[in-house]
């Protein structure tokens, strides 16, 4: 069952052809019997699982109306709400922190008969590009478990990747779903900002933050936007307009479409990567597609006006973490000041704290206009670089990664890890839709992926490229080695 | 110590009113808005914090923050934004608040003010939607927060440093209060908290043309508590500038936040100024802007109510009202709304208000009831003055009548009049001149005195009139009369 | 730019409410350092005139709520991830009688 996509899944459930318990004990007993090499799940949630599942067999015998993803496994990053379930952000604050409520995205997942698995690991409150910023437990590559399946969303890529479930949420800031899709082989989606509702995702930084699905088919990806690519009333900026047919529209040619490429930016690229992505190109071009030159070396600037920005915002979104209402507060605090800094001394991370120093200082007196203003007014730059790029073509193509995985330890230096995000974070920064999916493997059969960035609300024709790119080639049907046995429930 | 040349110098005073709106529910949060509640109780998970939570803006927040713009005669801005401003407080559910720094929502305006019978023009800087932090309750041993109060919706006002005595700073808080009440706004309740003033205050010679330091006086809870505040800290400022003649003024006000003793009568230091906190304030990333068009400020604009600086106008212009009537009326809005609806059947507009604040307020307040509770209907009062404008009864028979409303709240004065002999009015000419002759008769020295020329006599005589007929008989016809018969 | 020195992480420390050991800041220092000398490359771009991107979506703007009352959040689901409470109330430490800034 573990090769089933989870279109397949819901149509077999639909069908009858198989029960939603049988497909959550099969969830469970994958779950139980991999994941302590893998180390996707924070929490699993057998008993939820276990009774939604019940209940959903009922339904479909007592023949109600079922939902678009009925019966589908989703495991969901542990930075948005399960209400009533323990919400850590990978974090040792919040340890002990029960969701008062569900988030939007997961009240949209249950309404559709999808069955929330449990929680995933993630880099600590998101920040970082290996998961390694974990405050419980590693997450690994299920193609290679020395190595990490890359951040933030790595428990949601790993158990994707490692087909635990066939889909799962994941947020994106700065490349967290896609980076770590192109590490683990699979597809990851980032939305246009403002297609999928905020509410109940732990904020990181607030202009760039997106929830997005991690899955081993476009199809499926498509499926999932379909769900929750919703207007919602409790965030604010949140898009209304309803949401097309992303199913109904994925094409398998890419005739008429022109791509552009920033080959410029990319000329100091990995001789294996620009392989990859070489060939990558040369499929597209095979499948009707114009390849257009365009100018984006202003992308080189775009880590830097990442940082400023991200830890700006979340400097300021992480403030509330202070010990008073919610979380662990240090048992040392004798006084107020105590119970603010040891509980944050205590409960944040070292990179989670490099981060809110960094907010903090492009945001102070006589550095706010040099900083944060500065970067500001790049960011609309590197908008106005892509909206030129744009009037040429109609999907810019780019690796998703600079290099495939690597092992667990190998990069220390934050800034290294910084540089990771090279490609991805321009489509944060423009609020754009883009999307990794599988181009291949490296020589060391890592997986690699190509990214492809639409301009701002064409989710549906970054989707649509997607579908015909994967079906020309297909690397994402690959199920890594290790994983790829049935289990008994 | 040398006598203290007080009126050397000048007084400078800037107010930060904090008013919080009336709205059903907070300003970010769908909780209720609502004071003396058990703690916690109204609460979402937006105004406590929680992780993962967003604001989303009440619009009526909006409505009433133009409404205030119009009545101030501010620029409303076409583009205005929300910005966060962090510190650390336990009442702060974010650690940030939610307020408008560099693109407010209202910019300059004017506040009319009636200051000891003259109006004057105070001027305001700006005026920004902000949300309140909840509340700290303090104990010996730990402290108690309670988020009730956070999110609620707060305007802050900031007027220029244009008030130049304590009494001015009561006129002006008096009149923004007054313009809130009317657009209904706030219920503005100084004891709670729904209105909040800190005054910033310096002193200059009055030939001298810069600012000198100032400080901040904060949480004065009521206007006289202000007035008190404020001059206590003017007569401190130019005592201890006078003290130190030869000193660097800089040296001698350093700044600061103070607080009212009300036991010492003084103010008192709370906090040395510091180093400017910096709250690294930046554009609130989970709020879009805000575009106020200018059909939406049309339609705000028929809505909104007959100000109070407008009544004001029309009371004195068109009613003629005298200003200090005017103002008691305008600051009461109760009682001004008591008023239009008895001018709505009573035309003697200045008799008409006399009547209602001076001898009816007087006879309720003594009955230990206010105008609200007791009853009397406005018709009734307006009733009243008509049948003395048209000499239905006297002036002193009206007073009477006042005293039986006190007493039968409710009960149409027409018909007390018509059922109590002693007030009706006597209107027969041959009564009256029965009356009068008998007056002459018994007054002759009197008549003798008027005829000599002496205008005063014929006072006298009316008076003798009215006191014989204890007050019934229409002064009008009683003053013909007599006149003709002295002829 | 003046570079950043370690009376900047004091201050730093300070409004954030992070507070760190001697070795910790140390840490910090070398980390911060490098990467705000790496987002000082930032002052090589042309900005002239460019305004600053404050908000992403260009086409949304007055997103506003009805005035009415939403689904509340109990007392007692809200002190249930209290670290302390009493009363009601969430419980801090006792506090200097002083309003914030």
């Amino acid at each position: 069952m573990h090769k089933h996509s989870a279109t397949e899944i819901t149509t077999l459930f639909t069908k009858g052809e198989i029960s939603a318990e049988e497909i959550a004990k099969n969830t469970l007993a994958r779950i139980e019997h991999f994941d302590k090499d893998v180390g996707a799940f924070l929490a699993v949630h057998s008993e939820r699982m276990l009774k939604k599942a019940a209940n959903l067999d009922q339904k479909r015998k007592s023949g109600e109306k079922l939902g678009a993803l009925a019966g589908v496994p989703v495991a969901i990053k542990d930075n948005i709400h399960i209400n009533g379930t323990l919400t850590t952000c990978a974090s040792k604050f919040l340890s002990n922190y029960k969701a008062v409520f569900d988030a939007t995205v997961c009240s949209l997942l249950e309404e559709e008969g999808a069955l929330l698995v449990g929680k995933t690991n993630l880099d600590e409150f998101a920040m970082g590009s290996s998961t390694e910023n974990s405050a419980y437990q590693k997450t690994r590559n299920p193609w290679d478990l020395s190595c990490t399946p890359g951040g933030s969303s790595g428990g949601s890529a790993a158990a994707v990747s490692a087909r635990f479930c066939p889909l799962s949420l994941g947020s994106d800031t700065g490349g967290s779903i896609r980076q770590p899709a192109s590490f683990t082989g699979i597809v990851g989606f980032k939305p246009s900002y403002g297609r999928v509702s905020r509410y109940g995702l732990v904020a990181f930084a607030s202009s760039l933050d997106q929830i997005g699905p991690f899955s081993t088919t476009v199809t499926d990806a498509a499926l999932m936007m379909q769900v929750i690519g919703r207007g919602c009333d409790k965030d604010s900026t949140s898009i209304h307009a309803k949401a097309p047919d992303y199913v109904g529209s994925l094409s398998s040619s890419m005739k008429g479409l022109k791509i552009g490429i920033p080959w410029h930016f990319l000329e100091q690229l990995n001789e294996e990567v620009k392989q990859n992505f070489l060939a990558s190109v040369e499929i597209c071009k095979k499948l009707g597609a114009e390849i257009i030159d365009v100018d984006l070396d202003i992308l080189s600037h775009s880590i830097a006006v990442y940082y400023v920005l991200a830890t700006a915002e979340a400097s300021t979104n992480l403030a509330r973490f202070d010990g008073v209402r919610y979380g662990v507060r240090s048992p040392k605090a004798t006084n107020l000041e105590q119970v603010y800094d040891l509980s944050r001394h205590d409960g944040f991370g070292p990179e989670v704290k490099n981060r809110i120093l960094l907010g903090t200082y492009v945001l102070s007196s006589g550095y706010k206009d040099a900083y944060y203003k500065k970067a500001q007014q790049v960011r609309t730059l590197i908008i106005e670089k892509f909206k030129t790029a744009f009037t040429g073509c109609n999907l810019v193509m780019m690796p998703t990664s600079p290099f495939p995985a690597f092992t667990l330890g190998e990069i220390q230096d934050p800034l290294q890890m910084y540089l990771q995000d090279i490609f991805t974070i321009a489509a944060n920064l423009i609020g754009a839709p883009a999307i990794s999916i599988p181009s291949g493997f490296s020589n060391k059969n890592m997986p690699l992926g190509v990214q492809l960035i639409g301009p701002y609300m064409h989710d549906k024709e970054v989707l649509s490229a997607a579908f015909a790119f994967e079906k020309a080639c297909g690397f994402g049907s690959k199920i890594p080695q290790a994983f790829d046995k049935e289990i008994s429930v | 110590m040398t006598n203290i040349q007080y009126d050397l110098w000048q007084p400078v005073i800037g107010l930060e009113v904090h008013i919080q709106l009336n709205t059903k529910t907070k300003l970010f949060s769908s909780a209720p808005n609502r004071f003396g509640d058990e703690p916690n109780t109204n609460i979402t998970d937006v105004c406590t914090g929680q992780p993962g939570t967003l604001p989303v803006l009440n619009k009526e927040v909006l409505k009433k923050a133009v409404q205030l713009g119009l009545a101030l005669k501010s620029s409303i801005a076409p583009f205005s934004r929300f910005d966060r401003k962090s510190y650390f407080y336990p009442d702060s559910p974010r650690n940030f608040q939610i307020t408008q720094f560099d693109h407010p929502i209202i910019s300059g305006g004017t506040i009319l003010a009636d200051v000891e019978g003259v109006t004057k023009a105070f001027a305001v800087n700006r005026a920004h939607i902000e949300d309140d932090a909840g509340m700290l309750k303090h104990f010996s041993t730990f402290a108690g927060v309670d988020y009730n109060r956070a999110g609620v919706p707060l305007i802050e006002v900031v007027s220029e440093a244009c008030i130049h005595s304590s009494k001015e700073a009561v006129a002006y808080a008096t009149a923004l209060r007054a313009i809130m009440e009317y657009i209904d706004a706030s219920d503005c309740n100084m004891e709670e908290g729904s209105l909040r003033f800190d005054a910033n205050i310096s002193v200059r010679l009055k030939t001298e043309t810069t600012l000198r330091n100032k400080i901040e006086i904060k949480n004065m809870n009521s206007f006289h508590n202000m007035e008190m505040a404020i001059d206590s800290e003017i007569k401190r400022q130019i005592r201890l500038y006078s003290e130190n003649p030869d000193a660097d003024p800089k040296t001698i006000i350093q700044g600061g936040t103070y607080r009212f003793d009300l036991e010492k009568k003084e103010t008192v230091l709370m906090r040395k100024k510091e180093a400017a906190e910096d709250y690294r304030y930046f554009p609130e990333p989970d709020l879009p802007p805000v575009f106020i068009s200018a059909s939406f400020i049309e339609e705000i604009k028929k809505d909104l109510p007959e100000l109070p600086h407008e009544r004001f106008k029309r009371y004195t212009e068109q009613l003629f009202l005298s200003p200090a009537a005017a103002s008691t009326l305008i600051n009461d809005r109760q009682m001004c709304l008591y008023f239009e609806r008895a001018y709505a059947t009573c035309p003697h507009a200045k008799n008409l208000c006399n009547w209602l604040i001076v001898e009816f307020t007087g006879r309720i307040k003594d009955s230990g009831r206010t105008l609200q509770a007791i009853g009397i209907l406005p018709e009734h009062v307006a009733s009243l003055v008509n049948m003395i404008e048209d000499g239905t009864i006297t002036g002193k028979i009206a007073k009477c009548v006042a005293d039986d409303m006190i007493l039968s709240p409710g009960k149409d004065c027409r018909l007390i009049v018509k059922e109590n002999p002693d007030y009706q009015p006597l209107q027969d000419t041959s009564s009256i001149e029965a009356l009068i002759d008998q007056v002459l008769s018994e007054n002759s020295q009197s008549v003798t005195d008027y005829k000599a020329g002496k205008t005063k006599a014929f006072a006298f005589l009316i008076g003798q009139v009215m006191k014989l007929c204890k007050g019934k008989a229409s002064p009008i016809m009683v003053n013909e009369i007599l006149t003709k018969k002295l002829q | 730019m003046a570079h950043f020195d370690e009376k900047d992480l004091i201050k730093l420390m300070n409004l954030s409410r992070i507070e760190c050991s001697q070795e910790e800041k140390e840490k910090f220092y070398t980390s911060l350092s490098r990467v705000v000398d790496y987002i000082e490359t930032l002052s090589e771009v042309n900005t002239d005139g460019i305004t600053p991107c404050n908000h992403i979506l260009e086409t949304v703007s007055n997103v506003t709520r009805e005035d009415t009352i939403g689904d509340l959040l109990s007392r007692e689901v809200f002190l249930a991830n209290a670290p302390s409470h009493v009363g009601g109330m969430v419980k801090v430490p006792p506090i200097i009688k002083l309003t914030p800034s």
